[in-house]
Protein backbone atom coordinates (compact mmCIF):
# COMPACT_ATOMS: atom_id res chain seq x y z
CA UNK A 1 0.00 0.00 0.00
CA UNK A 2 1.04 3.97 -0.60
CA UNK A 3 0.45 5.51 2.87
CA UNK A 4 0.51 9.32 2.00
CA UNK A 5 1.96 11.96 4.65
CA UNK A 6 -0.19 14.88 4.77
CA UNK A 7 -2.80 13.85 2.34
CA UNK A 8 -6.58 13.51 2.81
CA UNK A 9 -8.60 10.60 2.03
CA UNK A 10 -9.91 12.59 -1.33
CA UNK A 11 -6.53 13.42 -2.29
CA UNK A 12 -5.71 9.65 -1.48
CA UNK A 13 -8.42 8.68 -3.69
CA UNK A 14 -7.77 10.90 -6.67
CA UNK A 15 -4.03 9.86 -6.73
CA UNK A 16 -5.34 6.43 -6.50
CA UNK A 17 -7.74 7.06 -9.65
CA UNK A 18 -4.61 8.86 -11.75
CA UNK A 19 -2.09 6.51 -11.52
CA UNK A 20 -4.77 3.87 -11.98
CA UNK A 21 -3.09 1.88 -8.75
CA UNK A 22 -4.40 -1.83 -7.71
CA UNK A 23 -3.68 -1.18 -4.37
CA UNK A 24 -4.56 0.56 -1.05
CA UNK A 25 -3.38 4.31 -0.77
CA UNK A 26 -4.01 5.44 2.38
CA UNK A 27 -4.02 8.95 3.94
CA UNK A 28 -1.21 9.76 6.86
CA UNK A 29 -3.53 13.46 7.29
CA UNK A 30 -1.29 15.18 10.22
CA UNK A 31 1.93 12.88 9.20
CA UNK A 32 1.70 10.99 13.04
CA UNK A 33 2.88 7.27 10.97
CA UNK A 34 4.99 9.23 8.78
CA UNK A 35 7.13 10.53 11.91
CA UNK A 36 7.08 7.57 13.29
CA UNK A 37 8.21 5.07 10.70
CA UNK A 38 10.36 6.78 8.72
CA UNK A 39 13.36 9.26 8.46
CA UNK A 40 11.43 12.00 7.22
CA UNK A 41 12.03 11.07 3.46
CA UNK A 42 9.96 9.27 0.77
CA UNK A 43 9.68 6.94 -0.73
CA UNK A 44 10.21 4.95 2.36
CA UNK A 45 9.43 0.96 2.68
CA UNK A 46 8.43 -0.93 4.91
CA UNK A 47 7.69 -4.63 4.35
CA UNK A 48 5.91 -6.38 7.41
CA UNK A 49 6.02 -10.32 7.86
CA UNK A 50 2.54 -11.84 8.35
CA UNK A 51 3.94 -11.90 12.26
CA UNK A 52 3.98 -8.42 12.40
CA UNK A 53 8.57 -8.53 12.37
CA UNK A 54 9.48 -5.43 9.83
CA UNK A 55 12.01 -7.51 7.28
CA UNK A 56 13.04 -4.34 5.43
CA UNK A 57 12.61 -0.77 6.47
CA UNK A 58 14.76 2.01 3.93
CA UNK A 59 14.64 5.20 1.62
CA UNK A 60 16.05 4.74 -1.54
CA UNK A 61 14.69 1.52 -3.00
CA UNK A 62 17.78 -0.71 -2.83
CA UNK A 63 16.77 -3.67 -5.23
CA UNK A 64 19.41 -5.94 -3.77
CA UNK A 65 18.18 -5.64 -0.06
CA UNK A 66 14.36 -5.50 -1.06
CA UNK A 67 14.79 -9.19 -3.02
CA UNK A 68 16.77 -10.54 -0.26
CA UNK A 69 14.31 -9.39 2.40
CA UNK A 70 11.58 -11.03 0.40
CA UNK A 71 13.23 -14.10 0.32
CA UNK A 72 13.56 -13.97 3.94
CA UNK A 73 10.23 -13.26 4.29
CA UNK A 74 9.42 -16.33 2.12
CA UNK A 75 11.86 -18.63 4.37
CA UNK A 76 9.84 -17.84 7.36
CA UNK A 77 7.00 -18.99 6.09
CA UNK A 78 8.56 -22.52 4.65
CA UNK A 79 10.13 -22.77 7.59
CA UNK A 80 13.48 -22.85 6.43
CA UNK A 81 15.46 -20.85 8.61
CA UNK A 82 19.16 -19.40 7.43
CA UNK A 83 21.43 -21.51 9.21
CA UNK A 84 23.25 -20.38 11.85
CA UNK A 85 27.40 -20.55 12.33
CA UNK A 86 29.46 -21.52 14.87
CA UNK A 87 32.97 -21.79 14.73
CA UNK A 88 34.54 -24.97 15.65
CA UNK A 89 37.97 -23.82 14.67
CA UNK A 90 40.76 -21.66 17.12
CA UNK A 91 39.97 -18.35 17.65
CA UNK A 92 42.08 -15.31 16.45
CA UNK A 93 43.33 -15.19 20.00
CA UNK A 94 44.20 -18.57 20.32
CA UNK A 95 46.24 -18.63 17.30
CA UNK A 96 47.95 -15.47 18.53
CA UNK A 97 49.43 -17.84 21.24
CA UNK A 98 51.33 -19.41 18.37
CA UNK A 99 52.96 -16.05 17.65
CA UNK A 100 52.35 -16.49 13.41
CA UNK A 101 48.74 -14.95 11.92
CA UNK A 102 47.43 -15.28 8.45
CA UNK A 103 45.61 -12.63 7.34
CA UNK A 104 43.57 -13.78 3.91
CA UNK A 105 42.33 -10.19 1.97
CA UNK A 106 39.86 -11.28 -0.48
CA UNK A 107 40.07 -8.79 -3.62
CA UNK A 108 42.95 -6.89 -4.72
CA UNK A 109 40.65 -4.01 -4.93
CA UNK A 110 40.88 -0.24 -3.28
CA UNK A 111 39.66 -1.82 0.05
CA UNK A 112 41.99 -5.33 -0.52
CA UNK A 113 45.62 -3.38 -1.77
CA UNK A 114 45.28 -0.80 1.18
CA UNK A 115 44.70 -3.20 4.02
CA UNK A 116 47.41 -5.11 2.66
CA UNK A 117 50.25 -2.69 2.39
CA UNK A 118 48.92 -1.17 6.00
CA UNK A 119 48.98 -4.86 7.49
CA UNK A 120 52.59 -5.42 5.87
CA UNK A 121 53.71 -2.08 7.02
CA UNK A 122 52.91 -2.80 10.98
CA UNK A 123 53.37 -6.87 11.18
CA UNK A 124 56.52 -8.75 11.27
CA UNK A 125 57.81 -11.22 8.63
CA UNK A 126 56.38 -14.10 10.69
CA UNK A 127 52.82 -13.29 10.14
CA UNK A 128 51.77 -14.19 6.80
CA UNK A 129 49.64 -11.46 4.48
CA UNK A 130 47.47 -12.68 1.48
CA UNK A 131 45.88 -10.93 -1.09
CA UNK A 132 43.25 -12.99 -3.75
CA UNK A 133 42.28 -11.63 -6.89
CA UNK A 134 40.80 -13.53 -9.86
CA UNK A 135 42.00 -10.62 -12.19
CA UNK A 136 45.72 -10.08 -12.67
CA UNK A 137 45.36 -6.37 -12.63
CA UNK A 138 44.47 -3.78 -10.34
CA UNK A 139 42.25 -1.19 -11.99
CA UNK A 140 41.84 2.10 -11.17
CA UNK A 141 38.13 2.25 -11.45
CA UNK A 142 37.57 6.02 -11.70
CA UNK A 143 40.05 6.94 -14.82
CA UNK A 144 37.62 4.53 -16.63
CA UNK A 145 35.23 8.33 -16.90
CA UNK A 146 38.52 9.86 -18.50
CA UNK A 147 39.11 6.35 -20.84
CA UNK A 148 36.08 6.94 -22.04
CA UNK A 149 36.61 10.20 -23.82
CA UNK A 150 39.81 9.35 -24.86
CA UNK A 151 42.06 11.13 -22.05
CA UNK A 152 43.60 7.82 -21.04
CA UNK A 153 45.01 4.20 -22.25
CA UNK A 154 44.31 1.25 -21.07
CA UNK A 155 47.78 0.70 -19.61
CA UNK A 156 48.01 4.00 -17.79
CA UNK A 157 45.01 3.02 -15.04
CA UNK A 158 45.96 -0.42 -14.47
CA UNK A 159 49.11 -2.23 -12.30
CA UNK A 160 50.17 -6.31 -12.06
CA UNK A 161 49.21 -7.46 -8.97
CA UNK A 162 52.05 -9.42 -8.93
CA UNK A 163 53.84 -6.45 -7.97
CA UNK A 164 52.54 -6.78 -4.21
CA UNK A 165 54.74 -9.55 -3.73
CA UNK A 166 58.03 -6.86 -4.23
CA UNK A 167 56.54 -5.55 -0.85
CA UNK A 168 56.30 -8.80 1.26
CA UNK A 169 52.49 -9.56 0.32
CA UNK A 170 51.53 -12.73 -0.89
CA UNK A 171 49.31 -12.41 -4.13
CA UNK A 172 47.15 -15.46 -5.33
CA UNK A 173 46.09 -14.99 -8.79
CA UNK A 174 42.75 -17.06 -8.47
CA UNK A 175 39.14 -16.93 -8.17
CA UNK A 176 37.45 -17.43 -4.57
CA UNK A 177 35.04 -20.29 -4.77
CA UNK A 178 34.01 -20.70 -0.80
CA UNK A 179 33.82 -18.69 2.21
CA UNK A 180 34.17 -21.64 4.84
CA UNK A 181 33.33 -19.47 8.40
CA UNK A 182 32.57 -22.60 10.12
CA UNK A 183 36.11 -24.28 9.55
CA UNK A 184 37.97 -20.63 9.02
CA UNK A 185 39.12 -21.56 5.48
CA UNK A 186 39.00 -19.91 2.44
CA UNK A 187 38.70 -22.29 -1.28
CA UNK A 188 40.08 -20.54 -4.37
CA UNK A 189 39.80 -23.04 -7.57
CA UNK A 190 43.20 -24.17 -6.89
CA UNK A 191 44.07 -23.42 -3.44
CA UNK A 192 42.44 -23.77 0.56
CA UNK A 193 43.96 -21.54 2.49
CA UNK A 194 42.95 -20.90 6.37
CA UNK A 195 42.99 -17.87 8.21
CA UNK A 196 42.85 -15.91 11.46
CA UNK A 197 42.10 -13.18 10.29
CA UNK A 198 39.28 -12.75 6.66
CA UNK A 199 39.11 -9.36 4.84
CA UNK A 200 36.46 -9.69 2.30
CA UNK A 201 36.84 -6.97 0.18
CA UNK A 202 35.30 -8.14 -2.99
CA UNK A 203 33.62 -5.23 -4.24
CA UNK A 204 30.24 -4.91 -5.66
CA UNK A 205 29.51 -7.22 -8.91
CA UNK A 206 27.85 -5.79 -11.79
CA UNK A 207 25.32 -7.90 -14.02
CA UNK A 208 24.41 -5.86 -17.29
CA UNK A 209 23.59 -9.75 -18.73
CA UNK A 210 20.44 -9.41 -16.34
CA UNK A 211 19.43 -6.77 -18.37
CA UNK A 212 18.06 -8.80 -21.64
CA UNK A 213 19.18 -6.71 -24.85
CA UNK A 214 21.62 -4.75 -22.96
CA UNK A 215 24.68 -6.07 -24.66
CA UNK A 216 23.23 -5.10 -27.96
CA UNK A 217 21.97 -1.78 -26.70
CA UNK A 218 23.99 -0.20 -24.44
CA UNK A 219 27.61 0.60 -23.49
CA UNK A 220 28.53 -0.10 -19.58
CA UNK A 221 30.09 2.70 -17.89
CA UNK A 222 31.37 0.52 -15.64
CA UNK A 223 33.77 -1.82 -17.53
CA UNK A 224 36.60 -1.50 -19.18
CA UNK A 225 35.21 -3.32 -22.69
CA UNK A 226 32.26 -0.58 -21.99
CA UNK A 227 34.21 2.24 -21.60
CA UNK A 228 36.24 0.93 -24.74
CA UNK A 229 33.09 0.93 -26.60
CA UNK A 230 31.85 4.41 -25.44
CA UNK A 231 34.96 5.75 -26.73
CA UNK A 232 34.50 4.43 -30.17
CA UNK A 233 31.00 5.47 -30.25
CA UNK A 234 31.76 8.55 -29.73
CA UNK A 235 34.59 8.95 -32.16
CA UNK A 236 32.11 7.55 -34.84
CA UNK A 237 29.24 10.00 -33.42
CA UNK A 238 27.98 12.61 -35.69
CA UNK A 239 24.85 13.52 -34.05
CA UNK A 240 21.41 12.34 -31.96
CA UNK A 241 20.48 11.53 -29.01
CA UNK A 242 23.03 10.66 -25.83
CA UNK A 243 21.74 8.89 -22.65
CA UNK A 244 23.42 8.14 -19.65
CA UNK A 245 20.95 5.49 -17.54
CA UNK A 246 21.52 4.47 -14.11
CA UNK A 247 19.51 0.96 -14.53
CA UNK A 248 19.34 0.35 -10.83
CA UNK A 249 19.87 1.31 -7.19
CA UNK A 250 22.69 1.07 -5.65
CA UNK A 251 25.66 1.50 -7.96
CA UNK A 252 29.19 2.54 -6.74
CA UNK A 253 30.32 5.90 -6.90
CA UNK A 254 26.85 8.38 -7.07
CA UNK A 255 28.78 10.82 -8.96
CA UNK A 256 29.87 8.89 -11.72
CA UNK A 257 26.52 9.14 -13.97
CA UNK A 258 26.63 12.86 -13.93
CA UNK A 259 30.55 12.62 -14.48
CA UNK A 260 30.00 10.87 -18.01
CA UNK A 261 27.40 12.98 -19.34
CA UNK A 262 28.97 16.21 -17.85
CA UNK A 263 32.10 14.59 -19.66
CA UNK A 264 30.06 13.39 -22.89
CA UNK A 265 28.67 16.76 -23.15
CA UNK A 266 32.13 18.67 -23.19
CA UNK A 267 33.89 15.74 -25.57
CA UNK A 268 30.88 16.31 -28.43
CA UNK A 269 31.45 20.42 -28.22
CA UNK A 270 34.94 20.11 -28.94
CA UNK A 271 34.18 17.52 -31.31
CA UNK A 272 31.95 20.57 -33.15
CA UNK A 273 28.28 17.98 -33.02
CA UNK A 274 26.92 19.44 -29.55
CA UNK A 275 24.33 21.54 -31.50
CA UNK A 276 23.45 18.39 -33.19
CA UNK A 277 23.00 16.12 -30.34
CA UNK A 278 21.14 15.95 -27.26
CA UNK A 279 21.98 14.47 -23.81
CA UNK A 280 19.77 12.85 -21.00
CA UNK A 281 20.19 11.23 -17.86
CA UNK A 282 17.42 8.81 -16.45
CA UNK A 283 17.82 7.18 -13.33
CA UNK A 284 15.60 6.53 -10.17
CA UNK A 285 16.90 8.83 -7.76
CA UNK A 286 14.79 11.49 -6.44
CA UNK A 287 17.93 14.19 -6.97
CA UNK A 288 21.63 13.67 -7.97
CA UNK A 289 23.67 11.54 -4.87
CA UNK A 290 20.73 11.75 -2.87
CA UNK A 291 22.41 10.77 0.32
CA UNK A 292 24.17 14.03 0.10
CA UNK A 293 22.85 17.30 1.64
CA UNK A 294 19.64 18.43 -0.64
CA UNK A 295 22.32 21.17 -1.62
CA UNK A 296 24.62 18.82 -3.86
CA UNK A 297 22.11 17.24 -5.43
CA UNK A 298 20.26 20.98 -6.47
CA UNK A 299 23.91 22.33 -7.55
CA UNK A 300 24.62 19.26 -9.86
CA UNK A 301 21.19 19.47 -11.61
CA UNK A 302 21.74 23.11 -12.20
CA UNK A 303 24.59 22.41 -13.99
CA UNK A 304 23.33 19.85 -15.91
CA UNK A 305 20.42 22.54 -17.08
CA UNK A 306 23.42 24.94 -17.59
CA UNK A 307 25.21 22.60 -20.18
CA UNK A 308 21.88 21.74 -21.56
CA UNK A 309 21.77 17.79 -20.53
CA UNK A 310 18.16 17.27 -19.50
CA UNK A 311 17.67 15.62 -16.39
CA UNK A 312 15.20 12.82 -15.72
CA UNK A 313 15.06 11.72 -11.57
CA UNK A 314 12.67 8.54 -10.63
CA UNK A 315 12.94 7.23 -13.98
CA UNK A 316 12.71 3.62 -12.54
CA UNK A 317 13.97 1.78 -15.37
CA UNK A 318 12.40 -1.70 -16.76
CA UNK A 319 13.24 -2.95 -19.86
CA UNK A 320 15.54 -2.11 -23.36
CA UNK A 321 14.28 -2.80 -26.96
CA UNK A 322 16.71 -2.58 -29.03
CA UNK A 323 14.85 -3.65 -32.21
CA UNK A 324 13.69 0.06 -31.16
CA UNK A 325 16.16 1.39 -29.38
CA UNK A 326 14.29 2.36 -26.51
CA UNK A 327 14.31 2.25 -23.19
CA UNK A 328 11.09 1.72 -20.78
CA UNK A 329 10.20 2.65 -17.29
CA UNK A 330 8.04 0.53 -15.20
CA UNK A 331 5.16 3.13 -16.28
CA UNK A 332 5.30 2.47 -19.66
CA UNK A 333 7.50 5.60 -20.94
CA UNK A 334 9.85 4.61 -23.64
CA UNK A 335 12.48 6.67 -24.88
CA UNK A 336 14.38 6.11 -27.92
CA UNK A 337 18.19 6.72 -27.61
CA UNK A 338 20.75 6.84 -30.21
CA UNK A 339 23.53 5.93 -27.91
CA UNK A 340 23.03 4.50 -24.83
CA UNK A 341 25.87 4.60 -21.51
CA UNK A 342 24.49 2.67 -18.72
CA UNK A 343 25.10 1.92 -15.17
CA UNK A 344 24.45 -2.24 -15.08
CA UNK A 345 22.77 -3.78 -12.04
CA UNK A 346 24.57 -4.26 -9.09
CA UNK A 347 25.02 -7.16 -6.54
CA UNK A 348 27.07 -9.05 -4.23
CA UNK A 349 29.85 -11.59 -5.58
CA UNK A 350 28.38 -15.01 -5.87
CA UNK A 351 31.19 -16.69 -3.32
CA UNK A 352 29.46 -13.82 -1.00
CA UNK A 353 26.00 -14.98 -1.57
CA UNK A 354 26.54 -18.83 -0.80
CA UNK A 355 29.19 -17.83 2.38
CA UNK A 356 26.34 -16.61 5.03
CA UNK A 357 27.39 -13.34 5.37
CA UNK A 358 24.91 -11.94 3.47
CA UNK A 359 22.30 -9.45 5.39
CA UNK A 360 18.67 -8.98 4.41
CA UNK A 361 20.36 -5.58 2.51
CA UNK A 362 21.97 -8.34 0.28
CA UNK A 363 25.29 -6.74 1.02
CA UNK A 364 27.17 -7.64 4.10
CA UNK A 365 26.46 -5.97 6.81
CA UNK A 366 29.13 -4.61 9.49
CA UNK A 367 29.94 -2.02 12.02
CA UNK A 368 29.82 1.11 11.30
CA UNK A 369 32.85 1.77 13.51
CA UNK A 370 35.00 -1.44 13.18
CA UNK A 371 33.53 -2.90 10.22
CA UNK A 372 33.83 -6.46 12.16
CA UNK A 373 30.36 -8.79 11.06
CA UNK A 374 29.23 -10.92 13.40
CA UNK A 375 31.89 -13.37 12.98
CA UNK A 376 35.20 -13.38 14.46
CA UNK A 377 37.75 -11.92 12.84
CA UNK A 378 36.37 -11.39 10.04
CA UNK A 379 35.90 -8.18 8.36
CA UNK A 380 33.84 -6.78 5.38
CA UNK A 381 35.25 -3.44 3.48
CA UNK A 382 33.73 -1.61 1.01
CA UNK A 383 31.30 -1.90 -2.12
CA UNK A 384 30.72 -5.57 -0.52
CA UNK A 385 29.71 -3.92 2.91
CA UNK A 386 27.02 -2.08 3.79
CA UNK A 387 27.05 0.65 6.74
CA UNK A 388 23.20 2.41 8.06
CA UNK A 389 23.25 5.70 8.17
CA UNK A 390 21.59 8.24 10.49
CA UNK A 391 18.92 9.23 7.54
CA UNK A 392 17.96 5.45 7.43
CA UNK A 393 20.21 5.68 3.83
CA UNK A 394 23.33 3.53 3.43
CA UNK A 395 26.95 4.69 3.16
CA UNK A 396 27.41 5.16 -0.41
CA UNK A 397 29.72 2.65 -2.25
CA UNK A 398 32.46 4.00 -3.14
CA UNK A 399 36.49 4.12 -3.12
CA UNK A 400 36.77 6.35 -0.97
CA UNK A 401 35.14 4.27 1.62
CA UNK A 402 36.54 1.70 1.23
CA UNK A 403 39.92 2.85 1.15
CA UNK A 404 39.44 4.90 4.91
CA UNK A 405 38.51 1.51 5.78
CA UNK A 406 41.13 -0.63 5.19
CA UNK A 407 42.96 1.80 7.11
CA UNK A 408 41.11 1.13 10.68
CA UNK A 409 40.96 -2.49 9.98
CA UNK A 410 44.65 -3.42 9.05
CA UNK A 411 45.15 -1.08 12.17
CA UNK A 412 42.56 -2.81 14.43
CA UNK A 413 44.14 -6.74 13.16
CA UNK A 414 47.84 -5.17 13.31
CA UNK A 415 46.74 -4.20 17.27
CA UNK A 416 44.99 -7.67 18.12
CA UNK A 417 48.24 -9.14 16.46
CA UNK A 418 50.71 -7.70 18.57
CA UNK A 419 48.57 -7.53 21.73
CA UNK A 420 47.80 -3.65 22.10
CA UNK A 421 44.26 -1.93 22.55
CA UNK A 422 43.06 -0.78 19.75
CA UNK A 423 41.10 1.93 19.19
CA UNK A 424 40.52 2.94 15.65
CA UNK A 425 37.20 3.53 14.24
CA UNK A 426 36.65 4.58 11.15
CA UNK A 427 34.24 7.90 11.37
CA UNK A 428 32.47 8.51 8.42
CA UNK A 429 34.75 10.34 6.14
CA UNK A 430 34.54 10.83 2.62
CA UNK A 431 35.37 13.12 -0.43
CA UNK A 432 34.52 13.08 -4.01
CA UNK A 433 35.91 14.95 -7.04
CA UNK A 434 33.19 15.40 -10.05
CA UNK A 435 34.30 15.66 -13.22
CA UNK A 436 32.70 18.93 -15.31
CA UNK A 437 34.45 18.43 -18.36
CA UNK A 438 36.87 21.24 -20.27
CA UNK A 439 39.67 20.40 -17.15
CA UNK A 440 37.12 21.42 -14.51
CA UNK A 441 35.75 19.81 -11.50
CA UNK A 442 33.95 20.53 -8.27
CA UNK A 443 34.49 19.37 -4.78
CA UNK A 444 32.96 17.90 -2.05
CA UNK A 445 34.01 15.76 1.40
CA UNK A 446 32.75 15.83 5.37
CA UNK A 447 31.56 13.62 7.49
CA UNK A 448 28.87 10.64 5.90
CA UNK A 449 28.09 9.67 9.81
CA UNK A 450 26.98 12.94 10.85
CA UNK A 451 23.42 12.82 12.43
CA UNK A 452 20.86 13.67 11.12
CA UNK A 453 22.50 13.96 7.75
CA UNK A 454 25.99 13.90 6.24
CA UNK A 455 27.38 17.07 6.82
CA UNK A 456 29.11 18.03 3.89
CA UNK A 457 31.53 21.16 2.53
CA UNK A 458 30.97 21.66 -1.50
CA UNK A 459 33.57 23.74 -2.46
CA UNK A 460 33.44 25.63 -5.84
CA UNK A 461 34.61 23.94 -9.18
CA UNK A 462 37.47 24.75 -10.79
CA UNK A 463 40.30 23.96 -12.51
CA UNK A 464 42.45 22.82 -9.22
CA UNK A 465 40.02 20.26 -8.53
CA UNK A 466 40.55 18.23 -11.58
CA UNK A 467 44.03 18.75 -11.61
CA UNK A 468 44.03 17.07 -7.70
CA UNK A 469 41.80 14.52 -9.27
CA UNK A 470 44.42 13.69 -11.92
CA UNK A 471 47.55 14.18 -9.32
CA UNK A 472 45.45 11.52 -6.56
CA UNK A 473 45.19 9.45 -9.87
CA UNK A 474 48.72 9.38 -10.50
CA UNK A 475 49.42 9.22 -6.56
CA UNK A 476 47.38 6.11 -6.58
CA UNK A 477 49.03 4.12 -9.06
CA UNK A 478 52.99 4.94 -7.52
CA UNK A 479 51.96 4.60 -3.87
CA UNK A 480 50.46 0.72 -4.46
CA UNK A 481 52.42 -0.51 -6.92
CA UNK B 1 13.31 13.58 -1.27
CA UNK B 2 12.96 14.93 2.15
CA UNK B 3 9.62 16.03 3.84
CA UNK B 4 10.05 16.41 7.29
CA UNK B 5 13.21 17.51 9.18
CA UNK B 6 11.93 16.73 12.29
CA UNK B 7 11.46 13.03 11.90
CA UNK B 8 13.32 10.20 13.83
CA UNK B 9 15.20 7.43 12.29
CA UNK B 10 12.55 5.44 10.76
CA UNK B 11 11.40 1.87 12.55
CA UNK B 12 14.26 -0.63 12.48
CA UNK B 13 14.35 -4.04 10.44
CA UNK B 14 14.00 -6.88 13.28
CA UNK B 15 11.58 -4.80 15.33
CA UNK B 16 7.96 -5.42 15.50
CA UNK B 17 4.60 -3.53 13.73
CA UNK B 18 1.23 -3.78 14.39
CA UNK B 19 -0.36 -2.51 11.27
CA UNK B 20 -3.58 -2.73 12.27
CA UNK B 21 -3.12 -0.89 15.75
CA UNK B 22 -1.82 1.91 13.06
CA UNK B 23 -5.06 2.14 11.69
CA UNK B 24 -3.22 0.38 8.31
CA UNK B 25 -4.89 -2.36 6.38
CA UNK B 26 -3.09 -5.85 6.33
CA UNK B 27 -2.60 -6.40 2.74
CA UNK B 28 -2.17 -10.58 2.54
CA UNK B 29 -1.17 -13.74 4.34
CA UNK B 30 2.41 -13.01 2.96
CA UNK B 31 3.21 -9.75 4.09
CA UNK B 32 2.66 -6.02 3.37
CA UNK B 33 4.41 -3.89 2.16
CA UNK B 34 4.23 -0.11 3.37
CA UNK B 35 5.22 2.22 1.19
CA UNK B 36 5.05 6.42 2.12
CA UNK B 37 5.14 8.67 -0.36
CA UNK B 38 4.57 12.00 -2.10
CA UNK B 39 2.38 12.27 -5.35
CA UNK B 40 4.32 13.74 -8.01
C1 LIG C 1 33.45 4.63 -13.61
C2 LIG C 1 33.73 4.63 -12.13
C3 LIG C 1 34.15 5.81 -11.51
C4 LIG C 1 34.40 5.83 -10.14
N1 LIG C 1 34.84 6.99 -9.55
C5 LIG C 1 35.08 7.01 -8.23
C6 LIG C 1 35.54 8.20 -7.60
O1 LIG C 1 35.77 9.22 -8.24
N2 LIG C 1 35.72 8.19 -6.25
C7 LIG C 1 35.49 7.07 -5.51
O2 LIG C 1 35.68 7.10 -4.28
N3 LIG C 1 35.05 5.92 -6.07
C8 LIG C 1 34.85 5.87 -7.41
N4 LIG C 1 34.42 4.71 -8.00
C9 LIG C 1 34.05 3.57 -7.15
C10 LIG C 1 35.26 2.76 -6.70
O3 LIG C 1 36.02 2.34 -7.80
C11 LIG C 1 34.78 1.56 -5.91
O4 LIG C 1 33.87 1.98 -4.92
C12 LIG C 1 35.95 0.87 -5.25
O5 LIG C 1 36.77 0.29 -6.23
C13 LIG C 1 35.49 -0.18 -4.24
O6 LIG C 1 36.59 -0.82 -3.69
P1 LIG C 1 36.47 -2.33 -3.18
O7 LIG C 1 37.81 -2.68 -2.64
O8 LIG C 1 35.28 -2.48 -2.32
O9 LIG C 1 36.15 -3.18 -4.51
P2 LIG C 1 36.91 -3.22 -5.89
O10 LIG C 1 37.89 -2.13 -6.01
O11 LIG C 1 35.85 -3.33 -6.94
O12 LIG C 1 37.73 -4.58 -5.82
C14 LIG C 1 37.13 -5.84 -5.75
C15 LIG C 1 38.13 -6.87 -6.28
O13 LIG C 1 37.63 -8.17 -5.99
C16 LIG C 1 37.92 -9.02 -7.08
N5 LIG C 1 36.97 -10.14 -7.04
C17 LIG C 1 35.61 -10.10 -7.05
N6 LIG C 1 35.11 -11.34 -6.94
C18 LIG C 1 36.15 -12.18 -6.84
C19 LIG C 1 36.28 -13.60 -6.65
N7 LIG C 1 35.22 -14.40 -6.55
N8 LIG C 1 37.52 -14.13 -6.58
C20 LIG C 1 38.63 -13.34 -6.67
N9 LIG C 1 38.57 -12.01 -6.83
C21 LIG C 1 37.35 -11.44 -6.92
C22 LIG C 1 37.78 -8.13 -8.30
O14 LIG C 1 38.52 -8.65 -9.39
C23 LIG C 1 38.32 -6.79 -7.78
O15 LIG C 1 39.70 -6.65 -8.08
C24 LIG C 1 34.21 4.65 -9.39
C25 LIG C 1 33.80 3.47 -10.01
C26 LIG C 1 33.58 3.45 -11.37
C27 LIG C 1 33.17 2.16 -12.04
Amino acid sequence: MYVGPFETTESCDEWKREYDLAFPVVPDADGALFRRLTSGWVPWSILVAPDGEVVFSENEFDEAGFGAAISQLLAKQTGVAPTATESTQRTPAARRASKAATVVILGGGVGGIVAAHNLRASLGEEHRIFVIDRSPDHLFQSSLLWLMVGDRREHQIRRPLERLTRRGIEFVHDEVVEIDLERRLVRTRARTLDFDYLIVALGARTVPESIEGFGEMAHDLYSLEGSRGIKNALDAFTGGKVGVLVTSMPFKCPAAPYEAAFLVESFLRAKGVRDRSEIHVYTPEHQPMPVAPAALGASIVEMLSARGIQYHPLFTFQKMRPETREIVAADGHAEKVDLLIAVPPHQAPEVVRSSGLLGVSGWIPVDPGTLRTEHEGVFAIGDVSTVRLPSGKSLPKAGVFAHNQAVVVARQIADEIRGRRDGARFDGGGYCWIELGDGRAGFAGGNFYHDPEPRLRVARPGRAWHWGKVAFEKWWLRRWF
Amino acid sequence: MKVLDESGKGVAAGSKLDLASLGLPVAGRRGTLVVFWKRQ
